[in-house]
């Protein structure tokens, strides 16, 4: 296993070599003894599983199944580096890849292949789940041939990589949606974490406790991808679903979940002090409550700010926006867009006023007075929504606070025309 | 009478406007002219353009008859209200309402009884507003902004000491009202450089800026040098401003031609040259009462103030070189103000008016080392002069006066308080200067009736006279002032411890008398105080603190007559608790009184009082002791309408 993990810097090497340079059969005979000698490695580490099984028959099947998964990911990443160096032979692997994809057909078995890498750990676990969502999951691999150039300048804010250098991986709804991601193969106990599903796994028996049972798995395969992964939001029509125009991959499962969360699902979780705003992540609900009574500068446009300078900074920079005023005497408390709470302040205001003079005037005015004031303060939008697209594909968006103004906001920011024909690389992704 | 009304009927429409033109500001000649014929009534109301109210009642009538009116003023209004403004305005809808839209201006000075929801009335129906003024209105805050701001037209807007609004209040105006021109926000001590930073960016044609006695830092300054527009510039009394935040201006604000500065404290003379370097174009530079030195520094940017018109500092240390070199360089000054300057001397004068011959207005107030060479001076180089203050100037004797009343024949404002050189000699020189309009006496203790006597003959015109401890006048000085001085509106009297019932009597003749102080007039008794109460019937403002001879009589007397009194200091009177009530409760527009140590009044007649005129009160002062036995009722009352109560 440790010369396995000493290879890693070497097929990192290998995968460098391919990608930068066309055909170098220096590199290729590299490639092909590293390759040679990870087979031979390969070879060992199945002798070995091979005696320890006969010296305990009565070893549980899951054990049997983690070694399966073992040896199964470094295959895996043996017929990677296999491919990519065959790749890289020809002059153009267009046809190669557009007739099938050689990982799907091939392997018969393509969940196992996307996954070798996961920085939490998170992703190994769907190796457990292989029987049941294999089919969920798809593996894409884009080709770089494929790409216009120009489209690489659209990939993602902040990092730069051209289309074809990563994997994408799309996993579905119920998969992101899970509240557990590591299940007990014994007792069916879901886990948040693998570490604590192995932590939980030593109380079904001795062999659990083993080191390597407990070690954590695969740590070479996950610090070796054969390429970058990226992640496609299963939503079709978001600016995070692979096909999408100006598509924008996500960097983890964790970012694909909360970016799931908050954007296409309800915001279940509402905020116990103010019983306003509301959240689809809790971990946000838990920041929220944190800030909660404290974010009390409030904009014309519904937007809060936690420092008086940001909301006058806000209002400088947006025309027609103004503060919105606090309508009871607390000064800077301000009631968030609550209308029930607001039509209730005039009247109090009117109460106290003594007014002798007819009480239809009052109420006529009372009422006159509430209605202004709520489209006054509490204008809608009035900012232009075509200019917030951009935004709208942040991981949190600036304006999310405002829960109203986002969740109709993204289908209109995604509904760009789809055109698919002009875009090369669509053909080959699904 | 036939011929008369041919003779009239002569006069086309436009002669009447020019008349009527000429006529502008005095009230009574307008009112003489408006009641000549009907042809005359007409060109009156079409003539008029601004109308002051006092009471609510009659407006809806004035303004269908004025129907030219623009400026509305309502500041003397004692029940203005969310109530009054709704019946005024939403009730019927057979009144006819278009006097809002035609009004530009519109005046809510001390208007403490109104609140948003009745603003928002009344604003909404005005839809051409220029300029608003809810300047002391205490109650005002943002929400109050926050209706103003819908005004959208608005150019002109004072909101001095609306202590409630606050940076937000601001916001909400300059993003409603971006054409803003004018705005003054003296006292707003809520305003902090985030609301004035948000003000220069949004008010892009604001020409004038007022943020006296606010608490606005560097930071401001420095977002106001960038207002390319700004012309007008005050910050008086900015405690947080100091010589690095007035840096800030040094290239800022590049159409600025009026500044002042006065009373900042932490401003020494290198703010100011931050402030007036390299400015030609600057008109007026105010930067009084900060004790600085004038620094070389100081005076080398003076030499660059070629169209300086205005300039004042106070309380500087000045000496005869600056004066020379103001004189040398700044030809065009009209204005001089060296109030409690020291180093001021007669040869520094001298040099000064020989350079600066235009002067209309020199302030010399406690300049104790003059002389009557420095008079004699200003006397012959400056023919144009129109105000002089001379006061605690003690060196100067009658001679002065002699100069004085010999060449400067169009002064109209002299201020001689306490000049032990003023004697009856003097105010005859003085009387000579005929179209004094307005003369200060005060302790003056070498002047007595015959003096008096000379200015009342000569002086017509005179408006304000203040004879304040002037032990030797009595009642033969306010006999020729009475026949003399017709126009008379603000006297003061107190301590003029000579003068009784016959004098008060006189008194009563002046029938555009409006501001009255007779502190401590103890030989005045209720007969004479009577007579003079059913004389001067505009009577506003009185002050008749210690009057202890005067009982209820006087007081049921004045409770009649003076149906326009605004203003009331009735402490240590002998008023009772029957007086009390009838005057505080038929003193219709009674908004400030002063009842303090009033020992015939009941702790009851106190509540009493006060509930038949809470609905006015805008001002009261009581003693403290008082406070207990006014019902929390009354208090309660008071304050939702606004009312500032005083516990001395």
């Amino acid at each position: 296993m440790n010369i396995l993990g000493q290879l890693d810097g070497q097929m990192n090497g290998i995968r460098d070599a391919i990608r930068n340079c066309d055909w170098d059969p220096r590199v290729m005979l590299t490639n092909l003894s590293i390759m040679e000698q990870k087979i031979h490695q390969l070879q060992d580490l199945v002798h070995i599983i091979f005696g320890r099984r006969t010296e305990a028959m009565n070893g549980s099947e899951a054990l049997a199944a983690q070694q399966q998964q073992l040896i199964n990911a470094d295959l895996t990443s043996i017929i990677v580096q296999l491919i990519s160096t065959a790749g890289s032979l020809l002059p153009s692997s267009k046809n190669t890849f557009s007739s099938g994809n050689p990982f799907g057909n091939g392997l018969g078995q393509p969940g196992g292949i996307g996954y070798p890498s996961g920085p939490s750990g998170t992703v190994n676990n769907h190796v457990n789940k292989v029987e049941d969502h294999s089919d969920q999951i798809d593996l894409i691999v884009n080709n770089v041939e494929d790409h216009d150039l120009k489209d690489e300048e659209e990939v993602d804010e902040g990092e730069h990589l051209p289309p074809g250098s990563y994997e994408i991986l799309q996993l579905e709804k119920e998969e992101i949606l899970a509240p557990h991601t590591h299940f007990c193969l014994i007792c069916g106990k879901g886990f948040k974490r693998d570490a604590n599903l192995r932590m939980h796994m030593r109380g079904h028996g001795d062999e659990y406790k083993t080191p390597a049972a407990l070690a954590k798995p695969h740590k070479e395969m996950s610090s070796e991808p054969s390429l970058v992964k990226r992640y496609s939001c299963p939503y079709i029509g978001c600016k995070r679903n692979k096909d999408h125009k100006k598509f924008q991959p996500l960097k983890t499962i964790l970012c694909v979940k909360n970016h799931y969360k908050r954007t296409h699902c309800d915001k279940s979780y509402t905020c116990s002090r103010c019983n306003t705003k509301k959240f689809s992540v809790i971990a946000d609900l838990k920041t929220h409550e944190k800030h909660c009574g404290r974010d009390k500068w409030l904009c014309s446009c519904g937007t809060t700010f936690s420092r008086k300078d940001k909301l006058f900074g806000h209002i400088t920079l947006f025309q027609g926006h103004t503060p919105a005023i606090p309508l009871d005497e607390n000064k800077g408390m301000v009631e968030l867009s609550d209308h029930g709470e607001a039509n209730e302040t005039p009247s109090k205001v009117a109460r106290t006023d003594f007014d002798f003079s007819p009480a239809a005037f009052l109420n006529i005015m009372d009422a006159k007075g509430t209605a202004d004031e709520d489209t006054r303060i509490f204008s809608p939008l009035d900012f232009d929504i075509s200019s917030l697209s951009g935004f709208s594909d942040f991981p949190r968006p600036p304006f999310e606070d405002s829960d109203n103004s986002l969740s109709f906001l993204i289908p209109s920011a995604c509904n760009y025309p789809r055109g698919t024909e002009r875009n090369p690389g669509s053909n080959n992704l699904k | 009478m036939k011929s008369s009304s041919c003779l009239v009927s002569l006069l086309t429409d436009d002669l009447l406007v020019n008349i009527l033109d000429k006529l502008s500001g005095d009230d009574s000649a307008t009112k003489s002219f408006r009641s000549v014929c009907k042809a005359f009534h007409q060109a009156e109301s079409a003539h008029r353009t601004s109308l002051k109210v006092l009471r609510l009642e009659f407006l809806p009538t004035l303004l269908n008859n004025y129907t030219s009116v623009d400026t509305l003023d309502l500041s003397d209004c004692p029940r203005l209200d969310d109530g009054s403004i709704a019946a005024l305005l939403g009730g019927d809808t057979s009144i006819d309402l278009s006097w809002t839209r035609r009004l530009r201006r519109l005046v809510l000075s001390r208007c403490v009884g109104l609140r948003w929801a009745g603003l928002e009335l009344l604003l909404g129906s005005c839809t051409r507003l220029e300029s608003l003024d809810f300047s002391s209105c205490g109650g005002f805050g943002d929400r109050e902004a926050a209706v103003v701001s819908c005004v959208v037209g608005l150019k002109e807007i004072e909101m001095d000491r609306c202590f409630g609004v606050s940076d937000f209040g601001l916001a909400k105006i300059v993003v409603g009202c971006e054409r803003l021109e004018k705005l003054s926000l003296r006292w707003c001590d809520e305003i902090s450089d985030l609301g004035i930073d948000l003000l220069s960016k949004k008010c892009v044609f604001l020409k004038h800026l007022d943020i006296s006695y606010t608490k606005i830092g560097g930071e401001s300054i420095r977002s106001i040098s960038t207002m390319q527009r700004l012309e007008v510039l005050a910050m008086v009394g900015c405690g947080l401003l100091d010589d690095v935040g007035l840096h800030h201006l040094q290239d800022g604000c590049p159409s600025l031609q009026v500044i002042d500065i006065s009373r900042c404290n932490n401003v020494t003379s290198l703010g100011l040259t931050s402030v007036i370097r390299g400015r030609n174009n600057l008109l007026q530079l105010r930067a009084g009462h900060y004790y600085f030195e004038l620094s070389t520094i100081v005076l080398n940017c003076f030499m660059g103030l070629n169209n300086l018109q205005t300039i004042r500092i106070d309380g500087a240390q000045v000496s005869e070189h600056v004066l020379q070199i103001i004189a040398g360089s700044c030809k065009s000054l009209v204005d001089i103000g060296f109030s409690k300057c020291k180093g001021v001397t007669d040869f520094g004068i001298l040099q000064l008016v020989l350079g600066c011959f235009r002067l209309k207005i020199l302030d010399l107030t406690c300049c104790d080392k003059l002389t009557d060479l420095a008079i004699s001076a200003i006397a012959e180089s400056c023919r144009n002069l129109l105000c002089l203050k001379i006061e605690s100037c003690n060196m100067l004797t009658e001679k002065s006066f002699g100069y004085l009343g010999s060449c400067c024949f169009l002064l109209e404002e002299l201020d001689v308080t306490d000049c032990s050189g003023v004697n009856d000699e003097g105010l005859r020189h003085i009387s000579n200067c005929s179209n004094l309009k307005s003369l200060k006496l005060g302790h003056c203790i070498n002047i007595s009736d015959k003096g008096l006597s000379n200015i009342a003959s000569k002086c017509s015109n005179m408006i304000e006279l203040d004879l304040y401890r002037c032990k030797g006048v009595g009642d033969e000085g306010l006999a020729a002032l009475a026949m003399g001085c017709k126009k008379l509106k603000k006297l003061n009297l107190s301590y003029c411890i000579q003068i009784t019932d016959e004098g008060m009597q006189c008194i009563g003749y002046l029938k555009e008398l409006s501001e009255l102080d007779m502190r401590n007039l103890s030989k005045v008794t209720s007969a004479g105080f009577s007579y003079f109460a059913s004389g001067c019937m505009k009577l506003a403002e009185l002050d008749m603190k210690n009057c202890d001879n005067i009982t209820d009589s006087g007081f049921l007397a004045l409770s009649c007559h003076s149906k326009n009194l605004i203003q009331i200091n009735l402490s240590y009177c002998r008023i009772s608790d029957v007086g009390l009530y009838k005057l505080m409760g038929n003193l219709t527009c009674l908004q400030d009184a002063k009842l303090l140590n009033l020992t015939n009044v009941t702790m009851n007649g106190f509540d009493l009082a006060l509930r038949a005129s809470c609905f006015r009160l805008k001002k009261v002062k009581m003693l403290a002791l008082v406070r207990s036995y006014i019902s929390m009722e009354t208090l309660n009352f008071l304050q939702a309408r606004g009312c500032k109560i005083k516990w001395d």
